[in-house]
Parts: structure tokens; sequence; C-alpha cells
């Protein structure tokens, strides 16, 4: 189960990152994040659907000024890869993608989704992270804001269990 | 009645307000009866009124019109109750059901059969503005209603199959990108864009 104390730091992370607007689809793993976006008074929370949609607004937000992300499981982000394709990276949208990594080592369930994660995004070319210490998470998250920023394309920041 | 009929008759209605619109037909025919840096054209099939949402919540006082079609909706007829959710005020989604995939050579989308209406799904998602209209004279009084009053606003609008031959957008997805962005910062007075600073440019300390 994932702890609050942890993702207040992943929160504050991204707030300092300058993201403003998020969008989500759950998983249990992320169920602290949400809640605390649900609270949250700065950030504005968008729950989605489905994945790609969240792809979708976190286009149109940008496009208006927002600095977004978009948080969800890995088997979403298969659910948005051609959002991914033929939005984000052909119109070269920055996108943080907040992805819980199911099927990580440790893991038994979703094993599938863990093995082709990471060839995805190789295949997409999206450059990532997995995120693995919670005392390098603020860091690793504003890393990723600025590789975001100044290619203008997604990057993703993979959640561990440990970090969450 | 015909899309690009359409298009010329809520033209005269438009001042300053945004346009996400649908791959294919919709695109190139709105962009020749009213071009303008305010257009941004989608690429995904279903995306566009997703885009539109997440545009219209970031630039809350902007109406935003989102063009899509009906074989678009079907593909992400989830973002209705998304918009519902939502409730952007500024958001007037208009769905331009010709009843076919018009940029994939005609097969038919799920409208054909006549058995769905997607004013009553949009309603039933909590989109209460929400009309369905077949002459060009309702249509302009929908759109009317739309930019008067508060949203989200839905019309389906009830079209004849065919597309208008016009010349298509002259120019590519990023061109359009920093075009609409640059329109809006100029517009809106918000910064989208940083300046990218080179690390040279930043005041680093010196040995000597």
């Amino acid at each position: 189960m994932s702890s609050p104390e942890r993702s207040r730091q992943i929160l504050a992370g991204l707030k300092e990152a300058g993201i403003n607007l998020i969008t989500s689809v759950p998983d249990i793993n992320l169920l602290d994040l949400i809640n605390l976006l649900y609270e949250d008074k700065d950030v504005t929370h968008m729950p989605v659907g489905r994945e790609e949609e969240g792809i979708g607004v976190c286009t149109g937000a940008y496009l208006g000024g927002r600095r977004v992300a978009m948080l969800m499981q890995n088997g979403g982000l298969m659910n948005s890869c051609n959002g991914l394709t033929t939005t984000a990276l052909q119109f070269g949208i920055p996108i943080l993608l907040l992805v819980y990594y199911a099927g990580d080592m440790g893991d038994n369930a979703f094993h599938m989704l863990g093995l082709v994660t990471e060839p995805v995004l190789d295949g997409l070319g999206i450059k990532y992270t997995v995120l693995r210490e919670p005392a390098k998470v603020k860091e690793q998250i504003a890393a990723a804001a600025t590789a975001a920023e100044a290619s203008k394309r997604p990057v993703a920041l993979l959640l561990t269990r440990a970090v969450l | 009645m015909k899309r690009y009929e359409c298009f010329q008759a809520i033209a005269p209605l438009i001042k300053d307000e945004l346009f996400v619109t649908t791959a294919g037909g919709a695109t190139s025919e709105w962009s020749a009866v009213r071009p303008g840096d305010g257009n941004f054209q989608v690429k995904t099939l279903g995306l566009c009124s997703s885009i539109g949402l997440g545009l219209a919540i970031a630039v809350p006082r902007r109406k935003v019109f989102v063009f899509d079609g009906d074989g678009a909706l079907w593909m992400n007829f989830g973002s209705l109750a998304t918009i519902g959710l939502h409730q952007p005020k500024n958001l007037i989604h208009i769905c331009w059901d010709n009843r076919e995939y018009e940029s994939s050579g005609g097969e038919p989308t799920v409208s054909r059969a006549g058995k769905i209406n997607f004013a009553e799904s949009a309603r039933a998602a909590g989109i209460q503005s929400s009309r369905s209209v077949e002459m060009a004279k309702e249509l302009v009084e929908a759109v009317r209603h739309a930019l008067d009053h508060d949203g989200p606003h839905f019309i389906w609008a009830r079209i004849e199959p065919g597309r208008t031959k016009v010349p298509p957008l002259p120019y590519d997805e990023l061109e359009n990108k920093y075009r609409f962005i640059r329109y809006l910062e100029k517009t809106e007075n918000i910064a989208v864009l940083k300046t990218p600073l080179p690390h040279s440019y930043e005041e680093t300390p010196r040995k000597t």
C-alpha cells in the first residue's frame, strides 16, 4: 500500500516543477496521491475515463498555458499510445507522464505489462526514468519536467511501489 | 444541409472564439471558410473533444468550439461523460454527423443504423444544453444561443455526406501549434512558451 507522506513528497515535487494541471485514472498504488489531488487547491485535478482522453486534455490545457501531467497505471500508458504518437509527439507537447509501474520486479500481478512497458516507451521514443528511491524523487521530477519542456515531448516517470 | 454550407452560415457569428477541429474535411473546410491562427487541427481520431475540454479549462474566459465527427465521437464516446463531469462553461461541442467515415472512404459509422441519438447521449452525460439540428437556420440559432449562454453546449448537426473541394491546411502540425500558441499568448496575455536559456547565458561562478 502507498504512503501518504511519500505521496506528499511527489505532489510537492510536481508543484515545485511548475505542474498545475493533472489528469488521472486511478490505480490502488496511486490512491494516496489521487486523494491528495482531490483535496489540493493549487493544482487543477481532472479525472478522465480513459487515459488517451487525458493525453488530449493535457494537450489542450498546455496550449492554453498550463504545465501538465497525466497520472495513470502502465496499462493506461498502453491505452494512450495513439494519442501519445499522433498528438503529443507529432505536435510536440510537453506532458509529464506519471506511470505506476505494475509488473515491476517483485510484483506478482500484471507481469506482462511489466515486461512490455520499457520497450514500448523506447519504441515511442519517450525518455523515461524509473523512480526507486524516495529521497531522490523531487530531484527526478524536476529533471523530467525540464526535459519535457526543453524537448517539447512527453517524458515518463515510472513510479515503483518503493516511492509511493 | 452540407457541412461547408453550415460553416458559411455560422462564420458571420464568429469573433475571437477558438476552434479545435477533427481530422479530415472539418479542418480543411473550416480553415477555408474562416482562416486564422485560432484554429487548431487534430490528427488523432476522437481526441478533439478531449483537447477542446483541456483548452476550455485553461482559458475559461474564451469560448472554445470543438468540431467533432460522428466516427470520432464514437471512438471517444466517454469524452461526453468527462465533459459532463467537468462542466466547462465556455465549451461548444458540435458533432457534424454525416453517418460515415468520410476520410476513410465512406464506411458506415454507428450513426448509419439510426439507433443512436447523440444529443440525448450528451444530455444524459450531464451536458444540459444539448440540441439536435437538421436545418441551417436551426444551427445558426443553436450557435447563437451557445455563444450567449454559459455551457457546456452540445449540438448534434445532422448533415448530408460530401466534402467541398478546398485547399488543404497550408502548414504542418508544428507550425499550427506555434501559430496557435503565439496567437493565444497575444490575445490572452499569457506566457505559454518559455524562453530557452543555454547554460552559457546563465551567470555561472568563474574560477578567475
